[in-house]
């Protein structure tokens, strides 16, 4: 998975390093493996890359386009050059495209006065149906202007937020305008993007609108820190909603609700609040927070798991536990998690609460990276997966469940890993 | 009668102890490989004799038999078992109570003993892999993960590497180690010539160990109270793995942390394991056998080994609490008649036994040798123990000298633990070196303190067995590998 971030500083006296570092930090924990930051050095465009954040630092300039991603590969960002004039595409997934996309845009808006059509026209080439998926883009041209444009179907997002008189953002998550001291204004929506230059900053869509297929599930459930807003969501509220959905599934008496960290814990909170039981913390993490799910190699996935997973012994021992998490991919957190409270700590039960469904899809649009071989819900039978994961129940949000969550908060999401098209209205 | 003692340490002590106060009026004879002052008395006290040879050589063991005519021959320790000294003596008629060499294999072999269990399923098995190529078995290491690597045969209460592999971090630097390790022990093993197998890798477990011996004619088993020995060297368990430097038992039958219906379960392991020997090598076992026990969330009661013979230092806390006439029940056995054989025990009291070891024991015991030692048994007898001497040696200058291991056991009785503790911890001190060489002995062994921990150990591990058994899951580990499915071996670990 990626961030996005742009910041324009209208005024020249600024310098963007430590601003866009700290920027890409509010961003970490949707990947960290891998940056790409680009920006204009006098007349000509410079992109740098490193597996360290504080390649920011390079950026001297008022302007940048900036990403992180959890794993490094190609196509993720290309420049083009036509003539002395010079653009970059950075992109929120990989897209074998990139590099025609980005030699059609480079002539495209060398050719044209109007800057919006011209990117526009593009687009529309590229975007011939409604399978054909774009990721968001960020384009940064040696013109120093920039377009910020979140793809028709809709997957990842991006808010808008600005600095006082001098700075417009653009970022994947609304923390990055938080964290930057700014005010977040609004989200694009589906196929819209906002062009931004020294003496311009206008919103457009593009024809695809109504392409929408809802956010990826994930960003909620999953990626966005607990203090976003996404479209308007409290991703913390939504989050205890669903745990409190969930907690209709308990059929039993259970001595103490605890949530897998770090993303699940607003989760167990919402279960617990809504059985009258106490939340308890379970885990304590070791070297910072650490995001297993977007680990690529699975061995560095599992070491993230260890990591994140020191019990808390008294909160646990010989008790009857409900543990909440917010999705199961592979099962491997989850087998990890029961091997410590069995063996380590010595639980009597453990009930497993998943708020989600069943996974059963890999990604059609390659937002996250899912191979149907290793879900989990895709290849074991329930009975299997229990025994497997050695709990005592084991229970799933319906994705009439979520259905009713997403209509209640008024937003829509992709459901096709899931096995429908949407969830929500 | 006269009993003819095979085994030269503290174990054969302990029985000679406990076959001294017979009402069968026992002469003690004893064939030793070194002059055990402890086993010496004994023999004199007795009106029987001592001969020095070596004890796994089945024509001189035979040779002092046939000189001693006893009526029964008690063999002690493992080697001579595996030497074939047990059946040489049976050969020439004299009855004998200690395993043939083929149903010692169940001790020597633990590629043997861990295959019995599988292919006749009993309960209490662990998961294992065995090998006799040195190149297959880097290979195989080299994805192993939480495991415990071992010699394939008995060599001595050494040479275990249990590598706890559950943190995917440390993975690799602890796969380095393991894969060193093969090396090594297969470079050590190759020495064994009467093994296939050179070494085994199993499955690692967790929790509280104990000892279940019984004593057999092959088909009557008589259990014998559980005792709990002590490996680690050093207090609160730390250091290398020893022979056991201490054990403690009682009150009763059971462990203060073991329950009674782990016990039976235990036993009808151990019972059902000696059904499946005696099956598969179509011989009687006539001796002690015993479960080296441990209750893990995987089983419950768990075999971890078998011993052959009785546990050392485990047979001397019988010394104290048996009140049968212990010779008889030996006898018996040895004859087949076991049946109907009943073993009282004073059930009120505990038992606790310390081993006094010089510094060096065990990992340098070149340096632990040859160290002048003296003992004030009159004050350790004074305290209400018995002192039994293990590897000791008397030399021609009339001292005793260390040989290298336990030098001596300490067994102490009360009627708690605080009590036998106590006196425990007084009778230690009255052990020192003549040379200043430093002793060394386990303070917590028999400390409330220890037993607290057990405790909280197993109740811990009784909750996931139990647990695990609702859900049909005892004795299970399964895995999952994408694109081949469940499996059941607990043997792979994170690095693929
Ligand atoms: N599978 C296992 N899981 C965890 N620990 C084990 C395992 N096997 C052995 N151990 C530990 O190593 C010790 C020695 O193992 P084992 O008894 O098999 O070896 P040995 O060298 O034959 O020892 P002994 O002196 O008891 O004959 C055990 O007492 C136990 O503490």
């Amino acid at each position: 998975m990626s961030g996005l971030l742009t910041i324009y500083a209208f005024d020249e006296l600024w310098n963007l390093s430590n601003i866009l570092r700290y920027g890409l930090m509010a961003l970490q924990h949707r990947g960290s493996q891998y940056y790409v930051v680009c920006t204009n050095e006098s007349n000509s465009l410079k992109c740098y890359e490193d597996e360290d954040i504080d390649v920011a630092k390079k950026i001297s300039s008022h302007v940048a386009i900036a990403s992180t991603y959890s794993y490094q590969t190609e196509n993720l960002f290309d420049v083009k050059k036509s003539d002395g004039y010079e653009i970059v595409a950075i992109v929120d997934r990989p897209w074998s495209a990139i590099s025609d996309f980005t030699s059609a845009l480079v002539v495209s808006l060398k050719n044209s006065r109007n800057r919006i059509d011209a990117f526009r026209n593009i687009i529309k080439t590229f975007q011939t149906d409604h399978s054909v998926s774009i990721p968001s883009l960020m384009v940064l041209t040696s013109d120093r202007e920039v377009f910020v444009w979140r793809g028709p179907q809709g997957f990842t997002t991006f808010a808008l937020g600005s600095y006082g008189f001098d700075m417009a953002i653009a970022a994947s998550e609304s923390v990055a305008i938080d964290i930057l001291g700014g005010d977040l204004k609004r989200f694009l929506g589906c196929g819209e993007g906002v062009y931004i230059s020294r003496y311009l900053f206008k919103t457009f869509s593009t024809d695809f609108s109504n392409g929408c297929s809802g956010v990826c599930l994930f960003e909620l459930l999953y990626l966005s820190r607990h203090d976003s807003i996404v479209h308007g969501i409290s991703v913390y509220e939504f989050r205890k909603a669903l745990g409190a959905e969930l907690a209709k599934y308990l059929d039993r008496e259970v001595d103490v609700v605890v949530g897998v960290p770090e993303t699940a814990l607003p989760y167990a909170i919402g279960f617990a609040n809504s059985i009258q039981k106490a939340f308890d913390m379970a885990f304590v993490a070791t070297g910072g927070r650490r995001r297993s799910m977007l680990a690529s190699d699975p061995f560095e996935k599992i070491v993230a798991i260890h990591l994140k997973m020191n019990p808390i012994r008294s909160s646990l021992e010989g008790k009857r536990i409900a543990i909440v998490d917010d999705s199961m991919v592979t099962g491997s957190t989850m087998k990890t998690v029961s091997q410590i409270l069995r063996f380590r700590v010595g639980v009597k039960e453990i009930h497993l609460f998943i708020a989600s469904p069943p996974l059963v899809h890999g990604c059609p649009y390659n937002v996250m990276r899912l191979d149907v071989q290793n879900l989990l819900a895709a290849n074991l039978s329930k009975e299997l997966a229990k025994s497997y994961l050695e709990v005592d129940s084991l229970h799933w949000l319906s994705k009439g469940d979520v259905d009713r969550v997403a209509r209640r908060f008024g937003i829509r999401f992709c459901g096709k890993c899931f096995g429908v098209d949407y969830f929500g209205g | 009668m006269k009993v003819l003692i095979i085994g030269s340490g503290g174990r054969e002590h302990a029985i000679a102890k406990l076959v001294k106060r017979s009402g069968l009026e026992p002469r003690i004879f004893v064939a030793m490989d070194y002059r055990n002052p402890g086993l010496e008395r004994e023999a004199s006290e007795t009106g029987g004799k001592w001969f020095i040879a070596p004890t796994t050589s089945p024509e001189k063991i035979v040779g002092v038999a046939e000189e001693v005519s006893p009526d029964l021959i008690v063999v002690g320790p493992e080697e001579p078992q595996f030497a074939g000294v047990t059946d040489a003596l049976r050969d020439r008629g004299f009855t004998v109570f200690g395993a043939s060499m083929r149903c010692a294999e169940i001790e020597k072999s633990k590629v043997f003993a861990r295959t019995l269990m599988w292919k006749y399923g009993i309960e209490g098995r662990l998961y294992f892999k065995a090998f006799t190529d040195v190149e297959e078995a880097r290979k195989f290491i080299e994805f192993a993960g939480d495991v415990v690597i071992k010699p394939a045969r008995q060599a001595g209460g050494k040479g275990v590497k249990v590598v706890r592999d559950t943190q995917a971090y440390l993975s690799r630097d602890r796969a380095e180690v393991k894969k060193s390790y093969v090396e090594k022990l297969f470079n050590e093993m190759s020495s064994y010539r009467d093994i296939d197998y050179k070494i085994i890798v199993e499955q690692r477990v967790e929790g509280v160990e104990y000892t279940a011996m019984v004593i057999t004619d092959g088909d009557t088993v008589l259990p014998l109270p559980l005792i709990q020995d002590h490996p680690h060297a050093f207090e609160y368990d730390t250091g290398p793995e020893t022979g056991g430097m201490g054990s403690i038992q009682g009150p009763g039958w059971v462990l203060p942390f073991i329950t009674d219906e782990e016990y039976r379960k235990t036993i009808e392991i151990v019972s059902n394991v000696l059904k499946a020997l005696v099956k598969e090598v179509g011989e009687p076992y006539i001796g002690a056998f015993a479960g080296q026990m441990m209750l893990t969330g995987v089983w419950g009661p768990t075999v971890i080994e078998f011993y052959s013979r009785f546990g050392d230092p485990e047979a001397s806390n019988l010394v104290p609490i048996v009140e049968s006439d212990f010779l008889e029940i030996l006898d018996r056995a040895a004859e087949k008649r076991l049946a109907g054989a009943k073993l009282r025990i004073n059930e009120e009291i505990v038992t606790i036994v310390k081993a006094v070891a010089p510094a060096g024991y065990p990992d340098n015991k070149h340096l632990a040798s040859s160290h002048p030692i003296s003992i004030d048994e009159a004050r350790i007898r004074e305290l209400g123990c018995e002192t039994l001497y293990a590897s000791v040696e008397m030399r021609s200058d009339g001292i005793l000298y260390t040989k290298g291991s336990r030098a001596f056991e300490i067994v102490c009785h009360g009627n708690s633990y605080e009590e036998a503790y106590k006196k425990a911890e007084n009778a230690v001190t009255h052990i020192s070196t003549l040379d200043g060489w430093p002793l060394f002995y386990r303070r917590d062994i028999g400390s409330s303190e220890l037993l607290e921990d057990r405790k909280r150990v197993a109740n811990r591990v009784r909750q996931v067995y139990m647990a695990r058994a609702k859900n049909g899951l005892i004795g299970k580990i399964l895995v999952w590998v994408p694109g081949e499915g469940i499996l059941e071996n607990p043997l792979i670990g994170f690095v693929r």
